[in-house]
């Protein structure tokens, strides 16, 4: 079959690889119809995560028919139509009866590697480097799914594929983000990151009762969206200082739940000190985590407020301020998504009208060209929110 | 307070070797993050790994200078004779009991193990195979028998890898299920502890106990051990070799 494989930084190319075949009684083999980049893709093809391998087949965000199923995978038939989440739970773990599936003890293969730079080790993720397993990922015509029965859901009649697509990652992720936050009425909720994870998180908190959402990000046509698609009022960090727009609109109070949808990758815009701690950290070309977002959230949040953190970071950030965090006594939530315990409850949404994530899906390609069409992610050229290949 | 000149110069010592030790280890992970992240850009994927390697350990704490001399990231630690690893496991302590009681189950647990053959109701024959195939041979006794709650053992004579070990059973609070302990003591001839393990099998002793438990609870689990062997990538197509050392540092 044909797989988009990671060859290197920003080296990517289609190749012809084995297909892939059942390894475990409880796998099934998915032909893939839909594939959608993410943002996270962005960490691993700038070498921001280090146990990646030349011949890595990546993506992790897909919609297909399963077309074979080992003998225990007894919820699941030929022919179903699913999307799989991204993370894999083995469903048996205490942390996956607890629907904590992203933390699940067992689908991890290489555990080593967490063991020891993060003292325990977390679920695997397809197409989502070593450290997480080395799961091949879904940029290719099929992928294995190990768990089919934990880890793959029939799609409903009557939502489409590209709106389903997006079950498997980014909609459960930005709903993961509002529900971190404990969203009360009568809250304000700024969301860090308009790319389809913070839109997601902005309708999310619309859905869960927030009075008013506020998206910040720098790309007219993801404000746009923003405004448009997910309802929510927006800043420009490049235009206004984002400190001084938020207490503006919140009457000096700050916002009450603040999401970082952008992660270690963040731009570091504001003040002339962390320009200068950023210049020298690039000099010595120590980037690995840059934490501005998570800075500024700090500094924005309401007193007592709740930070929640859905943005990946992957090793150490430097200047964390854990004075303003304390004294302020905010809650920090965050994690990779529990996406298996939402997906049900957004398929209902999206049912009802209530939530519809197809917008996400600004270019659908072949999957020949998804080296270009990463090119264009990562430029956020042509107005891309996600570029999703058909194989 | 330590009055005395000896103690404060010792206290001094210690701070100094304390500081010197935690510098060398943000070296290694923040030298480890710009390694990977270079060697990433060049495209190699070794230099990245040894990167990331020394992001591994740095942040785990391994003291790095005397490998980093060598050029080689995992060699040569000194190991204890004696390592303990502990997991939790979500089923009942009896069904491990009789999991653990029956040895033939236990060649699935350690790496290297072949076969496990029962000669009596206490003893049985292990044989486990070291790099290039040597052939590693003991004799196991049983000592201690707890119901559901311990397991104890021991080698007899002529082993090539004389050890003693425990296994711990006790529930685990709240329903998390169990918690189990495994504890072994090596005892090779020369005395060197855990090193000769380390030799014997490729790996260290406390990689194997953790190794052991880890596919314990898996097996307990889900019934099978996860795996990607065998799984497509763009390696199978192509016969390029990984980078040496020598393409690495050069
Ligand atoms: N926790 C999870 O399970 C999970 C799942 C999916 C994605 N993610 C992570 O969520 C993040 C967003 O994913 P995405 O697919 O939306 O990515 P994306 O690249 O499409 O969007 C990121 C957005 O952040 C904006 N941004 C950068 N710096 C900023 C700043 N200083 N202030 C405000 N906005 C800034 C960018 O302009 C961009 O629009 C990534 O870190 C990704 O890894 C996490
Ligand atoms: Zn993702
Ligand atoms: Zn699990």
């Amino acid at each position: 079959m044909r797989a988009l494989c990671w060859n290197g930084v920003n080296d990517l190319r289609v190749e012809r690889v084995p297909d892939p075949t059942i390894l475990g009684p409880r796998d099934a083999i998915v032909k893939v119809g839909l594939s959608s980049v993410c943002g996270s893709d962005l960490h691993l093809i700038g070498g921001y995560v280090p146990t990646m391998r030349a011949g890595d087949i990546i993506g992790h965000e897909f919609l297909g028919e399963v077309v074979e199923k080992g003998p225990e995978v007894t919820r699941l038939n030929r022919g179903d139509r699913v999307i799989t989440v991204s993370i894999i739970g083995c469903g048996k773990c205490w942390h996956c009866r607890h629907e904590e599936f992203s933390l699940c003890d067992n689908s991890n293969p290489q555990p080593a590697f967490e063991e020891m730079a993060y003292g325990h080790c977390t679920a695997g993720i397809f197409g989502y480097s070593h450290a997480f397993g080395g799961y091949a990922g879904s940029h290719a015509e099929y992928i294995r799914v190990p768990f089919a029965d934990t880890n793959c859901f029939r799609v409903p009649e009557g939502v489409t594929d590209e709106q389903a697509v997006f079950v498997s990652d980014a909609v459960p992720t930005g709903y993961m983000a509002a529900d971190m936050g404990g969203i009360k009425p009568g809250d304000v909720v700024a969301v860090w990151g308009c790319g389809g994870v913070g839109q997601m998180a902005m309708r999310s908190a619309s859905l869960m009762g927030a009075e008013r959402v506020i998206g910040i990000d720098r790309f007219p046509d993801r404000l746009r969206a923003a405004q448009m698609k997910a309802g929510a009022e927006t800043l420009d960090y490049s235009r206004v200082d984002i400190y001084d727009a938020l207490l503006a609109m919140t009457g000096g109070r700050g916002p009450d739940v603040c999401i970082d949808a952008v992660g270690m990758e963040a731009d570091s815009g504001a003040s002339a000190l962390e320009d200068w701690y950023d210049r020298g950290k690039q000099a010595l070309r120590l980037e690995s985590d840059r934490p501005a977002v998570l800075r500024q959230m700090i500094q924005c949040c309401r007193k007592g407020g709740t930070l929640s953190i859905v943005g990946v970071y992957g090793g150490f950030i430097d200047k964390f301020p854990m004075g303003a965090a304390m004294n302020k006594a905010l809650t920090f939530r965050m994690g990779q998504q529990h996406g298996q315990r939402y997906v049900k409850r957004l398929f209902e949404h999206i049912g009802k009208g209530e939530l519809d994530p197809s917008y996400l899906l600004t270019h659908k390609w072949a999957l020949d060209d998804a080296p270009q069409g990463y090119r264009m992610f990562k430029e956020k050229a042509d107005d891309c929110m996600r570029v999703v290949f058909a194989p | 307070m330590t009055g005395s000149r000896d103690g404060r110069r010792r206290m001094g010592g210690r701070r100094m070797e304390g500081s010197a030790g935690a510098l060398e280890r943000w070296a290694a992970i923040l030298g480890g993050t710009a390694l990977g992240y270079a060697g990433a850009r060049r495209g190699s994927w070794a230099l990245a790994a040894l990167g990331g390697g020394l992001f591994l350990a740095g942040a785990a704490g391994v003291p790095l200078s005397s490998p980093l001399r060598q050029a080689a990231l995992p060699a040569l630690r000194r190991e204890p004779a004696t390592t303990q690893a502990n997991v939790t496991v979500a089923v009942p302590a009896d069904r491990l009991f009789r999991h653990w009681r029956n040895v033939r189950h236990l060649a699935a647990l350690f790496p290297h193990l072949d076969a496990v053959e029962v000669l009596s109701d206490t003893e049985s024959r292990w044989k486990a195979h070291g790099p290039g195939g040597v052939p590693v041979v003991w004799t196991s006794r049983l000592d201690k028998l707890r119901e559901n709650e311990l397991i104890t053992w021991h080698t007899l004579e002529g082993a090539d890898l004389p050890h003693r070990g425990t296994v711990l059973f006790r529930p685990a609070p709240g329903g998390r299920g169990t918690e189990v302990s495994l504890t072994l003591a090596y005892h090779p001839p020369g005395g060197e502890g855990g090193h000769a393990v380390s030799r014997l099998f490729g790996m260290a002793p406390e990689q194997q106990a953790r190794e052991a438990l880890r596919r314990l609870k898996r097996i307990m689990e889900v019934g099978e051990l996860p795996t990607i062997d065998g799984q497509p990538s763009g390696r199978a197509e192509r016969s390029r070799a990984l980078p040496s050392m020598q393409e690495v540092t050069g």
